[in-house]
């Protein structure tokens, strides 16, 4: 069917079409050795693992290995867990780099642009472990800053490592603190690439401000948010182990509002070393994550089909 | 200059080690006792033995320690054609790279540090990480470790009839955790003879935090609940753990019934609510931080020596270096009455029970390519008198040196924070006593004295030759492991909301739904299959 539409064979389109698919041939090859050549490896996840056997030698036990995520009663709250933070990161995380991108580009000065763009953009380079430290540094009860400020103002000391309530405040400020910059960029450059003479024309026709963003900026970039969502959208079950692990750390009182799913499996997992099971863990966030980027993309496509990724 | 420096160091190394070679051959006679057994092996090829070890390469020390290796692998390479390279696991999450060095089976190492109880040696072995040691193979490639470990050892050493481990079974030590502390502020709290139950440590801790208010009693990292809560138990039980089945050691017997498995943290209920209560008088006593559950930066050990801290929770091993007079440690010169006493835990229920004799043992790589000679090479570091000092002290006359009572000193113009490589080498599973030399700076005394009082009072470890199968009930291990952390941690650092029943019922009964009384019966199966009813 799609040959006689096209007109072409397979074998003739990449006659036709070679210098494209030479440049695309990089990209080809990493995702090919990287993403897929590891595929069978998701056996592993089957089979009772042993070093000398190997993946395919070892004894198939079929879905064993996923039983402890059952049995641990929590999956349910870990999954939570983890989709909300995650739902909370890419809607809020969208939401202020679209912000920014604005504002940045009303900017009118670029010298000033430039400088607090490159400040906005530092934290993403500082490593989760040292912003474990700063955390904790700001908000620890015997000397840290917040309980050192509290206290010269002659207030009560707080104890947030004692209260599990505000670490889904505290991991959502930590996150955006450190992502915004970064994300901000590509809708920057999105904007940057909106035809100049639809905004001049909408000067010309008096709108101000506020209506150039509302009518001209936000439209044109609703397809890069669509994207970009559907791309994050497919993570949304694989937790950010980074920022979780070591800004939280391994303080039980704080787990019933900050476990998720991989700070769970690493403590349970680390001591008894387990590959199977962790590649369960692994296989079981790939395909929840599978199903929720089809079922976005599904209705994406019924409404905008435009925007769909495929 | 620099390289002037070193031919005088290479030339007094030398000449140093003429009194090791004197000492050798007063010690195992004139004649090399391998000759005969190595006679027909061929060494023609020379080959480096990778031998694994957890702990961190040396960094000040660095120069010692590579003059060490250098001179070693002379003597290796004479002997065995072989050189030794130390693969060092850091501390920093040391058994996952532990394992995962271990999972690659590609011959990066071919000698394997291990340990049933704290290194994973029965799962490893299992996953067939480890070669299996055949009889013929050890009597001759390791003709004197065979000799010296007896028949029943090498049971102890087996898996499904085959052994994997070549246990340190001549070594005096004890590795049962306690709390060091400063006896002579418990003296000046009133405790005339020293803490001698967690009561008296109570005491302790509130006389240190009214008379010495500048002082953390003990600046814990969140890491010693398993230990402390073991503790407990062993304090106020006669219960017997099993090693290797978890981090816990949740389950055991007890003394007076060794072989009927019960785990303790579902029974022992009131005593637990007791020990939740003193945990949380602690805390409300800033024993420790307020923060103690994300303390990750603590440095207690090294605080206790130069008196920052009041108190220290590790075993028996530590508190012998603490006890002595040695340069690290600085209260000793500083304060002219500073004493450091031990409360073991047992001691109230005098309930103690010796390590388990691969505590500390040596495997060999199923991935090695020289097998044969990774075993000749660990026979010559563990049973040559030359060798074994110079891999586990450095070199004689540099970095030790003995004096007229046969003792181990330093020598002259020695500088600790350089020249010390005592021990850099962390041979844990071989070292032994007929070769050590005592150090003199220890208080042999005071370790003496306690040694004698555990030989009283404790029993051997029963549970040698049971190496537990935990394929059908290891995924209930792996969420028993979590709640155990999760709830230990809480209530070993007094940090729950609500009451100490409440929060030990609640522990309980997270336990009974993640299948601890499951892991308990089929352990018990597995018992009554070995020992009998």
């Amino acid at each position: 069917m799609k040959k006689q539409k096209s007109g072409l064979t397979f074998f003739q389109k990449v006659v036709k079409y070679r210098t494209l698919l030479l440049m695309c041939l990089p990209a080809i090859i990493f995702f090919f050795a990287f993403n897929y050549m590891p595929l069978p490896g998701i056996w592993v996840a089957f089979v009772r693992y042993n070093y000398r056997d190997g993946i395919f030698g070892s004894q198939f036990i079929g879905l064993d290995n996923f039983k402890f995520l059952m049995t641990s009663g929590k999956l349910l709250e870990l999954t939570r867990n983890t989709i909300l933070y995650n739902l909370v990161f890419i809607l809020l995380g969208n939401f202020l780099a679209v912000f920014v991108a604005i504002l940045l580009n009303e900017i009118r000065s670029k010298w000033f642009r430039k400088v607090s763009q490159t400040i906005m953009f530092l934290p993403y380079f500082i490593s989760q472990v040292l912003v474990g430290f700063l955390v904790f540094n700001l908000l620890n009860y015997d000397t840290g800053f917040v309980n050192g400020v509290l206290t010269s103002l002659g207030l009560e000391k707080w104890q947030p490592y004692a209260t599990a309530g505000v670490w889904p405040v505290i991991l959502v400020i930590v996150y955006l603190w450190q992502q915004t910059g970064y994300n901000s960029v590509v809708y920057f450059a999105s904007i940057m690439g909106i035809d100049g003479e639809i905004i001049e024309a909408a000067k010309v026709d008096g709108a101000n401000g506020f209506q150039k963003i509302l009518y001209i900026i936000l439209p044109s970039l609703r397809g890069t948010i669509v994207i970009l969502l559907l791309f994050a959208l497919g993570g949304i079950v694989k937790g950010n182990f980074g920022l979780f692990y070591n800004v939280v750390g391994s303080n039980p009182m704080l787990y019933p509002t900050t476990d998720i799913i991989e700070t769970y499996v690493y403590r349970s997992t680390l001591v008894d070393f387990n590959f199977s099971r962790a590649s369960a863990v692994g296989l079981y966030q790939s395909v929840i994550g599978f199903v929720i980027v089809m079922t976005v993309n599904f209705i994406v496509k019924k409404i905008e089909p435009d925007y769909s990724l495929f | 200059m620099k390289k002037k420096l070193v031919s005088v160091l290479l030339t007094a190394a030398m000449v140093m080690s003429l009194p090791t070679a004197c000492f050798a051959e007063a010690d195992g006679g004139s004649e090399d006792p391998w000759a005969e057994a190595w006679a027909d092996v061929d060494t023609s090829e020379h080959v480096v033995i990778s031998y694994m070890t957890t702990g961190d390469a040396p960094t000040q020390t660095a120069e010692r320690y590579e003059e060490m290796m250098a001179k070693l692998n002379e003597l290796l390479t004479e002997k065995v054609n072989a050189e030794l390279d130390i693969y060092f696991i850091p501390w920093t999450d040391y058994l996952s790279n532990y394992n995962l060095t271990l999972a690659r089976m590609d011959g990066t190492v071919d000698l394997v540090g291990t340990a049933s109880d704290w290194l994973d040696a029965w799962p490893n072995a299992k996953n067939g990480a480890f070669l299996e040691l055949s009889e013929d193979m050890l009597q001759k490639y390791a003709p004197k470790t065979w000799e010296s470990v007896t028949p029943e050892n090498w049971d102890l050493c087996k898996y499904n009839g085959e052994i994997y481990l070549m246990p340190e079974d001549n070594y005096a030590q004890w590795t049962n955790h306690g709390f060091a502390y400063r006896l002579d502020w418990a003296k000046e709290a009133g405790l005339e003879d020293g803490v001698h139950s967690w009561e008296d440590m109570t005491t302790y801790f509130k006389y240190v935090r009214e008379a010495y208010p500048d002082i953390i009693p003990w600046d814990s990292d969140a890491t010693q609940y398993g230990q402390m809560g073991g503790g407990w138990i062993t304090s106020h039980s006669d219960y017997v753990s099993i090693d290797g089945i978890n981090s816990g050691a949740m389950w055991g017997g007890k003394r007076s019934d060794l072989y009927t498995v019960y785990c303790p943290y579902m029974t022992d209920t009131d005593s637990l609510v007791e020990y939740a209560k003193m945990m949380k008088e602690w805390d409300e006593m800033g024993v420790w931080r307020t923060d103690v559950l994300n303390n990750t930066a603590s440095t207690n050990r090294d605080d206790f020596r130069v008196g920052k801290v009041a108190a220290e929770q590790h075993h028996t091993q530590t508190w012998t270096d603490l006890v002595s007079h040695t340069e690290n440690n600085t209260i000793y010169q500083t304060d002219e009455d500073a004493d450091v006493g031990f409360f073991y835990f047992g001691e109230e229920s005098g309930n103690v029970t010796a390590l388990s004799i691969t505590h500390g043992a040596m495997a060999v790589s199923a991935g090695s390519a020289n097998p044969e000679r990774a075993l000749m090479v660990y026979d010559l570091l563990r049973n040559d008198p030359e060798i074994y000092r110079l891999f586990n002290y450095g070199i004689q006359g540099v970095s030790w040196d003995v004096d007229e009572n046969g003792m181990r000193i330093t020598p002259e113009g020695y500088n600790p924070d350089t020249d010390n490589i005592n021990g850099t080498v962390n041979f844990w599973w071989g070292r032994n006593d007929d070769l050590e030399i005592k150090d003199a700076r220890m208080n042999w005394d005071r370790i003496d004295e306690l040694y004698a009082k555990y030989d009283e009072i404790k029993i051997e470890y029963p549970y040698g030759q049971f190496v537990p199968d935990v394929t059908s009930i290891d995924a209930y291990i792996s969420n028993i492991n979590e709640i155990y952390e999760n709830y230990m941690k809480q209530i070993s650092y007094g940090k729950y909301t609500g009451t100490a029943e409440e929060i030990v019922a609640e522990f309980q009964s997270a336990l009974e739904s993640a299948g601890v009384n499951e892991v308990t019966a089929e352990l018990q199966r597995q018992f009554d299959e070995l020992y009998g009813n």
